[in-house]
């Protein structure tokens, strides 16, 4: 009987449920686009920011005193403190190791180069970088280098893939007057001439413009420092930095500790590989990684206020619709009153009504709201992000989300009922079904 | 009006004479506030009605028939006195146990029926089973068959005549077998024949032992009854007047 009232009630008023329905319906499908675009933007927003650079910074604790202006290290290069490039496959057993997107290390060393004609060469500051090294274990596959973690950078040729390749900064190649496929010749430590072919001219806006670039375990073997590393890019894919985020783990309560380590900030992600790699020191760029925590907060923000006012909207049309559909069956429920029956068992009917509605606009206003996001995503982003329609769909239809979008519209609904069931239930029945014919 | 045998005259009158009330108000008032006070609604009413009597209730409008339905039919509670239905001091009782003691002890005639318009003649039948307790077809279909429309049982009310929806409507107040009929000008809103029809199904439930109280306007009705009790501006004058003999004229 329950069910046969339900469904003969659902399909009368038709008027009013329709604009029930089609404010939860609008309701829902913006606060799926915005849930959608919210789980998503934090990890797109991360990868637009990531051509601003590494947002981590690993270094040797030993060498805190590296000064650098313009991108220029004033230490003296020989005697200075190392890292071991083979300590970063530690970062695969850290905590947040999946979230980490990109690793750049870099040796800085000098070496004397000159033409293949020109007696003897002049030494010249040196880099060694990983570029599309293979960094992905049995589970990621992450192919990283120098070149994804400074997007900026403008390499006209190619990279170098071993000895017997360079790549000569912008400046240098200029005061060398050498161009991609020339030859050069190289004295490392050991005082051995090894020639080398100018695979690439690299311009980076930066000191790293007068340097002569190889590939990392090239310089390392020229430099006569196998292993070694001076500093390493981390790109992370990490939480926006808060109050939470800036306090001192070694000061939280044990509790408070494992809920710092276990969120991925900036800082819980150095922290982690200050741990795994001997020697270290780590820290986040804080211009970067601030920049991104405003931008997700200010975003995170407006999609909640986009999202609580379009609820606030369904939930009074839902009442204003509600409320004229009660009224018109006051005399429906003076009888169900006159017949033994109890509120709540009325309201369970009208309750179910709406919670029946408002299955029904969420549903459709969660396919609706998802193909937005992807619509939107796939637009501001575009496709120079490798963002296609089509992956960006792929991620909008987030089956998690739907429980989530049917619970607020539950909610919106049963909201936007209660004051009109309340009112109703309130009727004194008896002069309900004298007045009513 | 040869409505009923003289066996069940004779049955409703010994009933009468030996019954214990169903019915008992003991200095019951009901008041409503107001903006220039209190407004006495009922004032101190103080009556009993037997069990298988039929009383009429009369009174212009605003005199506290209404209030005095909704008190016999449990749908609201005296602010002072006592008011016993079938043994139970209602006036003590709130809520849930009041909309199911109202399940119980009280079928609804309407003047202007009240069936639910997308549902059957029957389904409305079995809406009362179902706030009761559990529905039962045959049960729902005896009744309607008992007030003489078991062959339209499948319709919707939008396809009977008055007389027939009204039918349908004590059909409905009968089905849980309550021992107390609260008919609310149950001919207010039929013609002569129908009216006839109607007076002729409550004479027989009454000599089958049922007890009616009737809020009418309705001369000829009221004269139906055994006793009339006359409200006026919320107090209340009864008239110990038998009308058993009268009907089986």
């Amino acid at each position: 009987m329950f069910l046969r009232m339900l469904g003969e009630s659902f399909v009368r008023q038709r008027r009013r449920k329709l604009l029930a329905g089609l404010a939860i319906l609008l309701g829902t499908t913006a606060v799926t686009a915005m849930l959608a675009l919210a789980t998503t933007i934090g990890d797109r927003i991360h990868r637009e920011l990531a051509v601003y650079g590494a947002n981590i910074t690993v270094y040797p604790k030993a060498d805190t005193l590296d000064v650098k202006i313009g991108g220029q290290t004033l230490r003296p290069t020989t005697g200075g403190v190392y890292l071991h490039a083979s300590d970063l496959e530690k970062l695969h057993g850290i905590f947040w190791a999946n979230n980490i997107t990109g690793l750049s290390p870099e040796l800085d060393s000098s070496i004397s180069l000159g033409k293949l004609d020109s007696v003897p060469p002049s030494p010249v500051p040196a880099a060694g970088f990983w570029f599309q090294h293979n960094f992905g274990d049995a589970k990621v596959k992450l192919i990283t280098g120098a070149t994804q973690l400074h997007p900026w950078w403008k390499l006209q040729g190619s990279a170098p893939q071993g000895s017997g390749q360079i790549v000569l900064g912008a400046t240098l190649a200029k005061s060398l007057k050498v161009g991609i496929g020339d030859r050069l010749m190289v004295l490392g430590v050991s005082d051995v001439a090894d020639p080398v072919t100018v695979t690439g001219i690299l311009t980076t806006g930066d000191a790293t413009e007068a340097k002569a670039i190889f590939e990392l375990s090239t310089l390392q073997q020229y430099a006569d420092l196998p292993d070694a590393v001076s500093r390493v890019d981390v790109s992370a894919r990490t939480k926006p930095e808060d109050a939470f985020a800036r306090k001192d783990p070694d000061t939280l309560s044990p509790k408070q500790r494992d809920l710092w380590y276990c969120r991925p900030y900036a800082n819980s992600i150095a922290y982690q590989i200050r741990e795994a790699i001997p020697g270290a020191a780590a820290e986040q760029v804080r211009q970067v990684e601030q920049s991104e925590g405003t931008i997700l907060e200010r975003i995170s923000g407006l999609m909640w206020l986009v999202s609580a006012a379009a609820m606030l909207a369904a939930a009074v049309a839902v009442s204003a619709a509600m409320a004229t559909a009660v009224l018109e069956r006051r005399t429906e429920i003076g009888l169900m009153r006159s017949l033994g029956a109890s509120k709540v068992r009325i309201a369970s009917l009208f309750y179910s009504e709406a919670g029946l509605l408002a299955l029904l606009g969420g549903i459709v206003g969660y396919g609706i709201g998802s193909l937005l996001a992807a619509l939107l995503t796939a637009r501001i982003f575009g496709e120079q992000s490798g963002i296609t329609l089509r992956v960006a769909m792929a991620h909008a239809f987030n089956p998690a989300l739907l429980p989530v979008v049917l619970g607020i519209a539950l909610l919106v609904a049963i909201a936007g009922s209660t004051a009109s069931i309340r009112s109703a239930l309130r009727m004194d029945p008896s002069a309900v079904l004298r007045n009513n014919a | 009006m040869k409505m009923v045998s003289e066996a069940q005259r004779q049955h409703a009158e010994a009933m009468l004479e030996g019954a214990a009330p169903v019915i008992e108000l003991l200095g019951v008032s009901r008041v409503y506030p107001s903006r220039s006070g209190v407004v006495h609604a009922l004032n101190d009413a103080s009556f009993t009605i037997g069990a298988s009597e039929w009383v009429a209730i009369t009174g212009p409008s605003g005199s506290g028939k209404s209030t005095l339905v909704n008190l016999l039919g449990c749908l609201d509670t005296p602010t002072a006195g006592t008011l016993r239905i079938d043994g139970t001091e209602v006036h003590t009782m709130g809520g849930g146990d009041l909309d199911r003691f109202r399940a119980d002890k009280v079928g609804f005639i309407f003047q202007q029926f009240h069936l639910i318009p997308y549902l059957s003649a029957l389904e409305n039948v079995m809406l009362a089973q179902y706030f009761h307790s559990m529905t039962n077809e045959s049960d729902a279909r005896a009744a309607l068959d008992r007030v003489g429309l078991s062959h339209r049982a499948e319709h919707l009310p939008s396809e009977l005549s008055g007389g027939e929806q009204q039918r349908v409507c004590i059909a409905r107040a009968l089905i849980n077998d309550p021992p107390i009929l609260l008919a609310d000008e149950p001919t207010g809103n039929l013609d002569a024949a129908n009216q006839r029809i109607v007076a002729e199904i409550l004479a027989e439930l009454h000599a089958n032992g049922h007890t009616i109280v009737m809020v009418t306007h309705d001369p000829e009705m009221a004269a139906l009854a055994q006793r009339k009790i006359a409200l006026s501006h919320g107090k209340v004058f009864c008239h110990p007047v038998s009308n058993v003999v009268k009907l089986s004229q």
